[in-house]
């Protein structure tokens, strides 16, 4: 038996169901597990495609997400939250049934996008584009819904996972764009970093609410 | 570039050239963009293409907006959007082919540059605001311009295509104008106000000629054509005479007295002698008194609404009789409005020491006054020898017609004033008091004083505003929104500028959205479009 896509889709399912799980989470310490196991999954999804598909620089992607994504990040974004004492805060913009609610009709949309435009291709890595869509709009949602700036650096990433699961799951996708995807995201982080410490700095918490009411109140 | 000179260019001309020397007689060293403002009105006038007379006609509007900013900010905004919307209909229908479209363009391009109905409430706004040499040129020549545009496109270039009932919608507007503005200009208590709103009277009346042209000439009743014609362009060139006189009057009493509030002037005939009896010549043609130069005009006019009543449908007929009964009302309300000018401004007793203080005008206002009131004597007392001189003009506007000479009726007239005579005598006998009763003695127009005042005051005298308080309550109350606000500013503008409030609260609102809310604007646009991707792809 054949277990290229088996495999593959198991793995993919596990990204997505990761996504997802995220928008349920109201702790950050548990969005910054979710997300790593998310990182850890693509990097042996990336491994299983470069076995599966015989090319070399595949594996080197899996060896950027292993490391980069699925160590550094985490491990950097747990020493942001015990530094900033945040182990314990929780997010409450909206109600978690709600917000998944949405989550599942984004899913369905990605579906619906993505089966009919490529009915013409390869059937299996259709259902992976699916995939990854899902994964890229579910992080947009963590973005958008999440008042928290760690929360919402973590959808960032997110997104970009399944911009990487894509990128993988394509035959002949040449590695230069995913170093560069890869590269992108360190260096957002890097920016968000500063970013986050001059917040702090200024307001005393990463909550952006102080932002909104500045900004509202500004003009 | 082109230039062209034709009858009706000539004929524009000429009302225009003794405005402008007027004004700048009045205006001794003028600014510059008061030049470059009645050379754009020239130049738009000697257009020979569309585009000449678009480039001149809105360097028109841009110099005369400056010249309004000088006066006042608050009417100069509302001048540039009527400007504008001017622009917007008038650039795209100068170079559309001759139809409906094209002409209803023109008629709301050039119709609001020149003040009517239902878009004429800026210009009792923004004429009064600028320097009274301006205001006189504004009011007499710009107006005329935008009128010579609209001629220019109804009779000439769109001729082939002329629709009867384009000149309905110019009759209806044109009486709208004139009800209105005859009743604001009875209501208003600035003298300049009044002015602009009676400017917009006459533009009124001039449009009502034009669209009894225009009508008669689509149905092929050229001689009905020619009539109305004499009577618009008879009262344009009344109305370029006298009008500019008014208002250069109005500056020099601002001048002498800083104000020109009736409420507080009074009495100048004694000061300012030589201004008050302009200013009596101007009156006279501004209520188309007989012997005045509005007269003929009038006179035309209302004979062509008479005898169009008698053509058309049953509707028609009626229309063209309620007109005549609403251009009657308009003529006594403007008769009423001069008696007021006159009568309250410049009879009586001052009502304050600055009126009493007053010092005949410059001599250069008087020149410009008195040029204008030299040139309105053959229209006020030859009325066919200016006909005669217009009769080009006709032949171009309305080709092989025949105008008829103007000539009184000496019998019928004399029938007419005999009945009429005869009828007051009679009604006379019948109810007039017989032998003697006592009355008050009449005041010379002094109320009682008050118990505080013993000796009277000149503020006992009734006032502008109550002189016109009985019109108030008698008919602007049916025809005025609450409050006596023009109705094209209650029903029209304001609602306009909510909706725009509106819109703008909308796109602030937008602008203040927080880091989350952008995010989300975009995210939602991004899932509506492949929404719709999926959903068109997948139908």
């Amino acid at each position: 038996m054949n277990l290229v896509y088996p495999l593959a889709h198991l793995m993919g399912g596990v990204i997505l169901l990761c996504a997802f799980s995220m928008l349920s989470q109201r702790r950050l310490a548990a969005m910054i597990t979710l997300y790593q196991v998310q990182a850890l999954t693509l990097s042996a999804a990336a491994f299983w495609q470069g076995f599966a598909q015989g090319a070399g620089d595949l594996y080197l992607t899996g060896l950027i997400t292993l490391a980069i994504k699925g160590i550094l990040l985490p491990m950097g974004m747990r020493q942001i939250v015990q530094r900033f004492n945040m182990v314990r805060a929780v997010e409450t913009t909206m109600p978690v049934g709600l917000s998944m609610i949405l989550g599942v009709g984004l899913i369905g949309i990605a579906v619906l996008v993505v089966l009919p435009t490529t009915v013409s291709a390869v059937s299996l890595t259709r259902e992976d584009l699916a995939i990854s869509l899902s994964v890229v709009l579910l992080g947009l949602l963590v973005m958008t819904l999440r008042r928290h700036a760690i929360a919402q650096v973590i959808g960032f990433l997110s997104t970009e996972n399944g911009l990487v699961l894509a990128a993988t799951g394509m035959p002949g996708m040449p590695f230069v764009a995913e170093l560069s995807v890869a590269l992108l995201v360190l260096l957002a982080f890097l920016v968000i970093g500063v970013f986050l410490f001059r917040i702090r700095e200024h307001f005393d918490t990463l909550d952006l609410v102080g932002i909104e009411e500045i900004e509202r109140r500004g003009r | 570039m082109h230039l062209r000179l034709d009858a009706l260019s000539v004929l524009f001309l000429c009302i225009l050239l003794p405005q402008i020397v007027a004004s700048a007689l009045a205006e001794r060293r003028g600014p510059v963009t008061f030049w470059v403002f009645a050379a754009a009105m020239v130049l738009t006038l000697l257009a020979g293409d569309a585009f000449t007379l678009i480039f001149g006609f809105e360097l028109m509007s841009a110099a005369s907006w400056l010249l309004v900013l000088r006066g006042d900010a608050r009417p100069a905004t509302l001048y540039a959007g009527i400007a504008m919307f001017s622009a917007a209909c008038l650039i795209p229908a100068v170079f559309l082919p001759a139809s409906s479209l094209a002409f209803m363009l023109v008629l709301l391009g050039a119709g609001a540059k020149a003040g009517l109905a239902p878009l004429h409430s800026w210009l009792p706004r923004a004429h009064p605001a600028p320097p009274a040499g301006v205001s006189a040129l504004m009011s007499g020549g710009m107006v005329k311009v935008s009128l010579y545009i609209l001629i220019r496109y109804g009779f000439i270039e769109f001729g082939a295509a002329a629709q009867p009932w384009w000149g309905s919608v110019l009759i209806v507007a044109g009486a709208a104008s004139v009800l209105i503005g005859a009743l604001r200009a009875m209501l208003e208590v600035e003298l300049k106000t009044m002015l602009a709103c009676s400017t917009v009277e006459h533009v009124g009346l001039i449009a009502v000629g034009l669209g009894i042209a225009l009508r008669a000439k689509a149905m092929g009743n050229l001689d009905l054509a020619s009539l109305a014609l004499q009577g618009a362009l008879l009262c344009a060139v009344a109305h370029g005479l006298f009008k500019p006189m008014l208002f250069l009057g109005a500056g020099a009493v601002k001048n002498a007295t800083g104000t020109t509030s009736l409420d507080w002037l009074g009495g100048l005939m004694r000061g300012m002698p030589r201004l008050g009896m302009l200013m009596l010549v101007g009156a006279a043609g501004m209520a188309a008194l007989p012997l005045g130069p509005g007269f003929a005009p009038e006179f035309l006019l209302l004979h062509a609404v008479i005898r169009a009543a008698g053509t058309g449908g049953i509707l028609a007929r009626i229309g063209f009789t309620a007109l005549l009964a609403g251009l009657g009302l308009s003529a006594a309300l403007a008769l009423g409005a001069v008696v007021r000018l006159i009568g309250i401004g410049f009879l009586g007793r001052p009502r304050s020491l600055h009126a009493a203080a007053a010092e005949d005008a410059k001599r250069g206002t008087l020149a410009g006054m008195g040029l204008l009131a030299v040139l309105c004597v053959p229209v006020a007392l030859l009325p066919g020898v200016v006909l005669g001189m217009l009769e080009p003009v006709i032949a171009l506007l309305a080709p092989n017609s025949a105008p008829a000479p103007l000539s009184y009726a000496p019998l019928s007239l004399g029938i007419l004033f005999a009945l009429t005579a005869g009828a007051a005598v009679l009604g006379l006998r019948r109810f007039a008091v017989r032998g003697t009763r006592e009355v008050a003695a009449w005041t010379g127009g002094f109320g009682s004083p008050p118990a505080w005042l013993p000796f009277g005051d000149p503020l006992t005298q009734p006032s502008a505003t109550g002189f016109a308080e009985p019109v108030r309550r008698a008919i602007a109350r049916g025809l005025l929104a609450p409050k006596g606000v023009d109705p094209a500013e209650a029903y029209l503008l304001l609602p306009l500028s909510k909706v725009s409030l509106r819109l703008t609260r909308v796109a602030e609102h937008i602008r203040r959205s927080t880091m989350r809310q952008r995010l989300a604007f975009v995210f939602g646009a991004l899932v509506m479009f492949l929404l719709a991707l999926g959903l068109g792809e997948g139908g």
